[in-house]
């Protein structure tokens, strides 16, 4: 049997081993890869790898940028720093139609600036505007949704775990990928806006105005912000400025959470243990994806698979943004069934050296893919952001936030044709950096 | 098997407060190197302490996120067989973690041991650093204890819990 056939059973194995036993994602790679390479090099090599590669991830400095983003993330998350977001935004836009869903996507896009979680953002959100909105007649159809792809602004602004993982597992700069993800992210939360106003003018009673408030009050509530910004111009600024490795990032990031928080009291103890409880758990299980993705790679790299369907992909007649169009396909429709950062971990080992391959950008490619997989989160059936608020909203049914998302998931589509048009909205940033 | 269960459930929990205290100590270690850094006074052996430490975290998590089901699988299929079929798909998936780990087990700590004896020390600090290897293999022994408890419970049914 050819090498590249093993690799093709391989994956096939892989997929029977993820949708029928329902293994972990990393773990069926990790087995499936140890399987594979034992098959075509030798059990004792296979051995060998397992044991030094399970030893050489876990205790890779690079890594351990990880469970400090997760860790700052979960610290705001259970600091009130969004709530105070919320309520700027809410002083400034909330007596326009639709104000108060505005205002949500604008704390989000704050919130997202120091937690990158998508998940987080989505709860963080949905626990502050959904009775804001309830209590000023906002429709559930409006409401839901807005919080609910907010959450999505998480993943793509900076610091984002998604990026992380992504820049660990195919080697490019943490750093150029977070300021390749600003401008994306603030064009996506602008179309939410737009689609928000949109919807206001054909439905006005999606969106009643709000309670007007005095210019003084605006301008008082601006201090509201001051956090969120601090802590983004200091860690984000930091790795800008060379000043930080993406962990120290994550360390300054983290002690000036709680330092910004500790004084207001809203960070309670239980709070702060369940933040660390939160990251490591969460931490566990990306470092486990990571660890199962590159024993996966390494049975994939002998079998020279990914070579050739890249090198396979390249050679054809046709423009290679059609082949990107059936890659972001197969990522919107795996998106919808696996959890984001598992299929993207899954498909990466394919799919990069393919796009590499296509002569695309890797920063612009990642930012995309990373645009088109949370999208799932949005998506039936398995959109995870959508029963995260389904879970703080239990009132509301599934079916009216899935239809309310979807209002937004054209805005999505949009700002991934924009960024696929005019790639430099993704380049410019990390252009700059020497 | 609920005694099993119980050492499991301690075991993991005592392994989780080790990880957090781990992970309060790579933000202290990285916030002083920051701050020292700036008078000129940089801690030595930051780098490596941290990628050692960020070990022990990781491993002393495994058995607390699999009890906790947090690793990301894709249950979508499995959820549509019979109860019957869920109940043999997860013994066999249970079983075949198991089995994993404790080969992983094996060879991490068999790595460990070679690291022992030869004396391998870190470059900056000159310390061995055996012990968080075999730490590591610790860890994955009891994921491997938590998938076998797992399993016992997949096959005397308890599916609720088992999944």
């Amino acid at each position: 049997m050819s090498p590249e056939l093993v690799g093709v059973i391989g994956i096939i194995v892989l997929l029977l081993v993820l949708f029928l036993l329902g293994m972990p994602v990393g773990f069926a790679m990790a087995v499936v890869g140890f399987c594979g390479f034992a098959y075509l090099v030798s059990f004792k090599a296979a051995f060998g790898m397992v044991g030094t590669d399970i030893w050489g991830t876990f205790s890779k400095y690079g890594l351990t940028v990880i469970p400090l983003f997760i860790l700052m993330g979960y610290l705001a998350f259970n600091s009130g720093i969004a709530e105070k977001l919320y309520n700027t935004a809410y002083k400034w836009v909330g007596h326009w139609p639709g104000g108060l869903a505005i205002a949500t996507i604008a704390a989000d896009e704050f919130f997202a600036a120091i937690c990158g979680s998508n998940t987080a953002t989505a709860a963080t959100m949905a626990a502050i505007a959904l009775p804001q909105m309830k209590k000023y007649n906002y429709d559930t159809r409006l409401s839901t949704g807005t919080v609910v792809t907010g959450g999505t602004l998480g993943t793509v602004m900076p610091p984002s775990v998604l990026l992380i993982i992504i820049g660990l597992q195919t080697e490019q700069s943490i750093i150029k990928l977070f300021l390749g993800g600003i401008l994306p992210a603030l064009l996506l939360g602008l179309l939410f806006v737009l689609t928000i106003v949109v919807l206001c003018r054909i439905y006005p009673e999606f969106g009643p105005p709000g309670p007007k408030t005095s210019f003084k009050e605006k301008i008082k509530s601006l201090t509201g912000v001051v956090e969120a910004l601090s802590i983004f111009a200091l860690v984000i600024g930091g790795l800008y400025a060379g000043i930080f490795t993406p962990t120290e990032a994550g360390a300054a990031g983290v002690l000036l959470t709680l330092i910004v928080t500790l004084p207001t009291r809203k960070l309670t103890l239980q709070g702060l243990i369940n933040s660390f409880k939160d990251t490591l758990k969460i931490s566990c299980m990306a470092f486990m994806l990571v660890t199962g993705a590159l024993i996966f790679g390494r049975f994939l790299a002998i079998t020279r698979l990914p070579f050739m369907v890249a090198d396979f992909a390249a050679s054809l007649p046709v423009s290679p943004y059609a082949i990107l169009a059936i890659i972001l396909i197969i990522y919107l429709i795996g998106g919808c069934f696996v959890d984001a950062l598992g299929f993207l971990v899954l498909t990466i080992p394919i799919f990069f050296p393919l796009g590499k391959a296509l002569g695309f950008e890797p920063v612009w490619f990642a930012i995309i893919i990373t645009m088109v997989t949370t999208m799932g989160a949005i998506t039936p059936p398995v959109g995870v952001n959508i029963f995260v608020v389904k879970a703080l909203a239990p009132e509301i049914d599934l079916a009216t936030i899935f239809k309310s998302a979807c209002f937004f998931l054209i805005a999505c589509i949009v700002c991934t044709i924009i960024l696929i048009i005019f790639p430099q909205i993704v380049l410019v940033i990390p252009n700059m950096m020497r | 098997m609920a005694v099993l269960e119980k050492i499991s459930n301690i075991l993991n929990q005592v392994l989780l407060w080790i990880a957090g205290l781990f992970l309060l100590a790579m933000i202290s270690i990285t916030g002083a190197n920051i701050i020292l850094r700036l008078f000129g006074l940089p801690l030595r052996g930051t780098f490596e302490l941290m990628g050692y430490f960020g070990a022990v975290v990781t491993a002393f998590a495994l058995g607390y996120t699999q009890i906790k089901r947090v690793h990301i699988a894709v249950d979508i299929v499995v959820m549509r067989f019979s109860k019957k079929t869920q109940k043999i798909l997860h013994t066999v998936n249970h079983l075949v973690c198991m089995a994993f780990f404790i080969i992983v087990t094996w060879q991490v700590s068999k790595y460990a041991t070679t690291l022992w004896e030869t004396g391998e020390v870190t470059e900056t600090l000159q310390i061995v650093y055996f012990p968080f290897t075999y730490a590591v293999a610790l860890g994955c022994l009891i994921l491997a204890f938590t998938f076998f408890v797992d399993f016992l419970k997949s096959i005397s049914g308890d599916q609720e819990s088992s999944q």
